[in-house]
């Protein structure tokens, strides 16, 4: 078993200041946050560019670039609905620290996202859900189901495809939470990658309170088999507790100052 | 080869009917690829469907069963790389190698008896003879097989001649011997012979694609029951060989590499027995279940069981040696007493000192389920009631007039309660570590 | 179609680390496969032997081709540079049994002062293994360190007890290479290299001694944290696992029932000098197989069928 793979979440357009960077080729915030998560032990950096439909081939060539030459090649998620954004991405992209990713496919609108990833040798995010959010697990599995086909047709590895439950808000779906833990279950017990935007569970919640669901969640997805997760590298408990649960799953070796390195 | 999850998907019925317990085809197709559940599970299976797939269930590695009667010996079987994974389960048996033409064969196979001891519950000695074919004649060979039979050890027939195997076979058979010397030119005959005395074949090729290709040609003819003669040009070779041979089986899923593998070190470094040692210490770490030797006298063997036997023990059963009193240096009933665990490792450091002391000393070692002394006073497994339990079932009160007991440094509290339990006997506190041990028997007896 | 074995190199390194000056000085890992794996990936540097050097001289051996070899030898410097002549030998290590408190305690100046005369009389990388004594080890090699400073040598070891003391004033204010030792505690062993490298001791600057042991006295715990170690530092990429390893041999193999008994005391076992070379051949050989970098080894005999025998595999 491989150690956990952290995916640093906090390149991405969602928050203002990033926003700002990538509209202004401003190259410093960018790299500021890329080097604050990578210093917290990411091992993945996402680069949410969002839709940009106008100019996202450029962007995300720009972004890529950016941080690939001031990180030694740190490997990447590239993260945007602008399909032809990420081929522009994977074109200027440096694997020799790791296979970029595709974030993401789903079962629906995004199904080709698959096909994208196997002809450019990509690990692609297997969103289970079609257009909306997957009633039950049965509906999960088949959305699951449904991808690992495609992708081993078009010659993929299975270990590339890296399904992703769709972490559901407490707050809202409460009772829900144990059905994502079960499918993330069954993806392990087929052999299969998973990951998600774990953060999700506690969307809404007071911000003290955040980093202990964050921190109990990815524990509990962790002993279902989880192998990875795009959060908030710079999330300290959080981090504590993946490094923790890596050592008691043995996929890192005990020293006592594991949480130091 | 393994199949993957996709070959067997495309075997399912594709229905995702829950009738096997998983949520979808695809999810019980990579299981049982994974090996988490039997092909059977799914009611809807066709019958080809489930013969393509039953080979795929079967252990990766086979085990080979070689020589009959109390000579008869498990090769292969492993289900890991490295014993930490789990445990190795065969240990690597060695053969001394005699040749139908050398010209002191009594006097070899008299050597090849020299060596034979115990080593904590286990007998150490030369449990195969390789026996040569130099060319000279079915006659000469035969004479040789003859001779070699009464020694009571597995035969390994190594010629490559079938009319003068089956003559080595009509006189030892019964023995359940290996004929070893199949290649891809004359594997019909050799299979033939092999197969009419139900007999192990052995089989090489000049290098892993060739030798892959023949033991397929032999599976082809319905034979499984084969040892890999993993001997190359050079050490180099021939290592690599055999580590390809077992990784590619167990790590790569290859089941046409899944049998024990032989080395012939009188091959490959004739006339050197250092060097022989060398590598046979390196096989038996590196996936050799038969290793020949050149000649094999008491300083390899001490060597090399010692180290096999150490390599071969289950990570989870520690080696214990057997409870009771161990007379060190001409000890008698006067002599002092030294207690300490069954531990294998915890005796031999002790013993060891103690030999080195030439002090006389009445080693007793009690049950403590094979733990450290530490651990086991810790676990409960060595107390003053357990110690007591002992001197009463050895019956150590009336077998030793010596009434002065050394105890191990580490569990110096238990003094007091171990007096109480053996009235009449002076508890001693030794040394913490074993290596102090020789100083101090020296000055306590002095 | 052809059988094609699948190759298993590792993206992940043992780190290289270089002992010595000069022509002489050697060069130990930097490979990314397990043990002798080269059909997997090339490796860069093969496998090395350094001859071991009692203070004690030849006092109490009893091998009389090991006494052949060292005759005429008052001092070790003289051995050093017998030993320096030795086919198959890359480094000298010097043991100072005799400064344990408590047995002879020799002195830290007197210590010193004969590794200085070795220093100055051999070309070949130093070790310089201490006498098991942590506190009095953690002296010597400071003083060891700060006499040959500038001759990149390899102190053995720092343990837990004195890795502050070892690694900064060996690894750091002397610049030598500094040897980490567990003993077949892989927990431990992955903590005192993190430990030393808090401590700012560079990586390239550190060695591991995970433990040793003679086959059949427990070398299963060697051999299978050998085998943990290359499994972590290689498949798991532990870059806190990926130092060299340097295994002293001879230390325990020359010790045992096996290679001391007396012939007499055991009709058939033969010659005891033989038996501790086949000993001390087995053991070396199942450490290097295991993935010890370097092995310290003692009789001539044993480290020429070593170096064969590393050669071979090459």
């Amino acid at each position: 078993m491989g150690k956990f793979i952290v995916i640093g979440e906090r390149i991405s357009v969602t928050a203002p200041t990033m926003r700002k960077a990538f509209a202004e080729r401003d190259p410093e915030p960018i790299i500021q946050r890329c080097e604050q998560q990578l210093k917290a032990g990411a091992h993945y950096i996402d680069v949410n560019i969002g839709p940009a439909e106008s100019d996202g081939e450029e962007v995300m060539q720009w972004a890529v670039k950016l941080l690939q030459e001031r990180f030694d090649n740190v490997p990447l998620a590239l993260d945007t609905s602008n399909m032809k954004a990420i081929e522009a991405g994977i074109q200027v992209y440096n694997r020799s620290k790791g296979k970029p990713i595709v974030n993401s496919a789903d079962a629906g609108s995004r199904f080709n996202r698959i096909e994208l990833a196997a002809n450019n040798d990509a690990i692609v995010i297997a969103l289970c859900s079609a257009d909306g959010i997957a009633s039950d697990n049965d509906e999960r599995m088949a959305h699951c189901q449904r991808m690992l086909e495609e992708g081993l047709m078009h010659g993929m590895e299975a270990e590339d495809l890296w399904f992703d439950p769709l972490f559901l808000v407490v707050k809202g779906m409460q009772d829900k939470q144990m059905e994502v833990l079960e499918a993330i279950k069954m993806f392990s017990d087929m052999g299969l990658n998973s990951t998600g935007g774990l953060s999700n569970n506690s969307n809404g919640m007071p911000k003290h309170i955040r980093p202990i669901f964050d921190s109990c969640m990815l524990a509990m997805a962790m002993m279902q088999g989880l192998t990875s997760a795009i959060v908030n590298p710079n999330d300290q408990r959080l981090m504590e507790t993946v490094k923790t649960c890596d050592i008691i799953k043995n996929n890192n070796l005990y020293a006592d100052s594991y949480l130091e390195i | 080869m393994a199949l993957k999850g996709l070959d067997i998907f495309k075997l399912t019925p594709k229905k995702n009917c829950k009738e096997c317990g998983c949520p979808t085809c695809m999810a019980f197709a990579m299981k049982v690829a994974a090996g988490a559940l039997p092909i059977e599970k799914c009611p809807h299976m066709s019958q080809d469907a489930l013969d393509s797939l039953s080979e795929a269930t079967a252990p990766l590695m086979k085990t080979i069963e070689v020589g009959a009667g109390d000579a008869a010996l498990k090769l292969g079987g492993e289900t890991v790389l490295f014993r930490h994974e789990k445990t190795l389960v065969n240990r690597t048996r060695f053969a001394v190698s005699i040749a139908s033409d050398d010209a002191d064969i009594d006097a070899r196979l008299e050597a090849a008896k020299l060596v034979d001891y115990e080593r904590i519950g286990e007998r150490e000695f030369v449990e195969m003879l390789f026996l040569d074919y130099a060319g000279n004649g079915a006659d000469a060979y035969v004479a040789l097989v003859n001779k070699a039979k009464d020694l009571g050890r597995v035969l390994v027939l190594n010629c490559a001649d079938a009319d003068v195997a089956k003559a080595a076979l009509d006189a030892c058979k019964a023995l359940k011997p290996i004929l070893n010397g199949a290649n891809k030119d004359n594997l019909d005959a050799m299979n033939a012979v092999a197969t009419a005395a139900g007999v192990t074949l052995g089989v090489s090729g000049a290098d892993i694609s060739e030798l892959y290709d023949t033991i397929k040609a032999a599976e082809g003819k319905g034979n499984k029951n084969l040892v890999l003669d993993a001997t190359g040009a050079d050490a180099k070779k021939t290592f690599e060989n055999a580590v390809l041979i077992r990784r590619s089986n167990l790590k790569d899923g290859d089941r046409t590499l899944g049998y024990p593998t032989l080395v012939n070190l009188d091959k490959i470094a004739p006339g050197d027995l250092h060097m022989q040692t060398a590598l046979a210490s390196a096989f038996v770490l590196r996936y050799a279940a038969i290793v020949v030797m050149s000649e094999m006298r008491y300083a390899e063997a001490l060597a090399l069981y010692g180290l096999r036997q150490n390599i071969f023990t289950d990570p989870q059963k520690p080696m214990k040696v057997e409870p009771g009193i161990y007379a060190l240096n001409g000890a008698d009933e006067n002599s002092v007493c030294s207690l300490t665990v069954d531990f294998a490792l915890t005796y031999f450091l002790v013993s060891g000192e103690y030999e080195r002391s030439k002090c006389p000393v009445n080693l007793l070692i009690t049950d403590a389920s094979g733990m450290s002394v530490l651990t086991a006073w810790a676990a409960g497994k060595f107390s003053a009631g357990t110690i007591k339990k002992f001197f009463d079932e050895a019956d150590i009160e009336n077998k030793i007039k010596s009434r002065t007991l050394i105890i191990p440094g580490k569990v110096a509290v238990m003094k007091g309660e171990i007096e109480a339990k053996l009235p009449g006997w002076n508890v001693v506190v030794g040394p913490m570590e074993a290596v102090q041990l020789v100083k101090f028997i020296k000055d306590f007896t002095a | 179609m052809p059988f094609t074995p699948k190759k298993q190199a590792f993206n992940a390194r043992i780190n290289a680390v270089t002992l010595g000056t000069g022509d002489k000085s050697v060069t130990i890992g930097g490979e990314n496969v397990l043990p002798f794996y080269s059909f997997d990936a090339p490796i860069p540097n093969k496998p090395l032997i350094a001859a071991e050097i009692s203070d004690k001289l030849l006092a109490g051996v009893n091998a009389p081709a090991l006494l052949a070899f060292y005759a005429g030898c008052e001092t070790m410097a003289d051995m050093a540079r017998k030993a320096e002549t030795m086919p198959g030998v890359s480094a000298i290590c010097l043991h100072f049994e005799t400064a344990d408190p408590n047995a002879e305690n020799t002195s830290i100046e007197e210590c010193v002062a004969k590794a200085k005369e070795v220093a100055d009389a051999v070309e070949m990388p130093l070790i310089i293994m201490g006498c098991k004594n942590v506190e009095k080890d953690g002296k010597l090699f400071e003083a060891i360190s700060s006499a040959l400073e500038g001759k990149n040598i390899l102190v053995l070891s720092a343990r837990e007890e004195n890795y502050k003391s070892v690694g900064a004033s060996a690894g750091m204010a002397y610049n030598q290479k500094v040897g980490a030792e567990s003993a077949v505690d892989i927990n431990l062993a992955k903590q005192l290299n993190v430990l030393l490298s808090q401590l700012g001791v560079p990586a390239a600057s550190v060695c591991m001694n995970v433990g040793s042991a003679a086959a059949g006295y427990g070398f299963e715990y060697l051999s299978s944290t050998l085998d943990r170690v290359k499994a972590a530092s290689l498949a798991q990429s532990d870059a806190q696992l990926q130092m060299p390893i340097v295994t002293p041999v001879s230390p325990e193999t020359w010790v045992v029932k096996e290679a001391t008994a007396p012939e007499d005391e055991n009709p058939g076992w033969g010659d005891v000098e033989e038996r501790a070379i086949e000993m001390e051949v087995c053991t070396a050989s199942a450490c290097l197989i295991g993935g010890s970098n370097m092995v310290i080894m003692k009789h001539p005999a044993s480290i020429a069928t070593i170096s064969q025998f590393i050669d071979s595999l090459m």
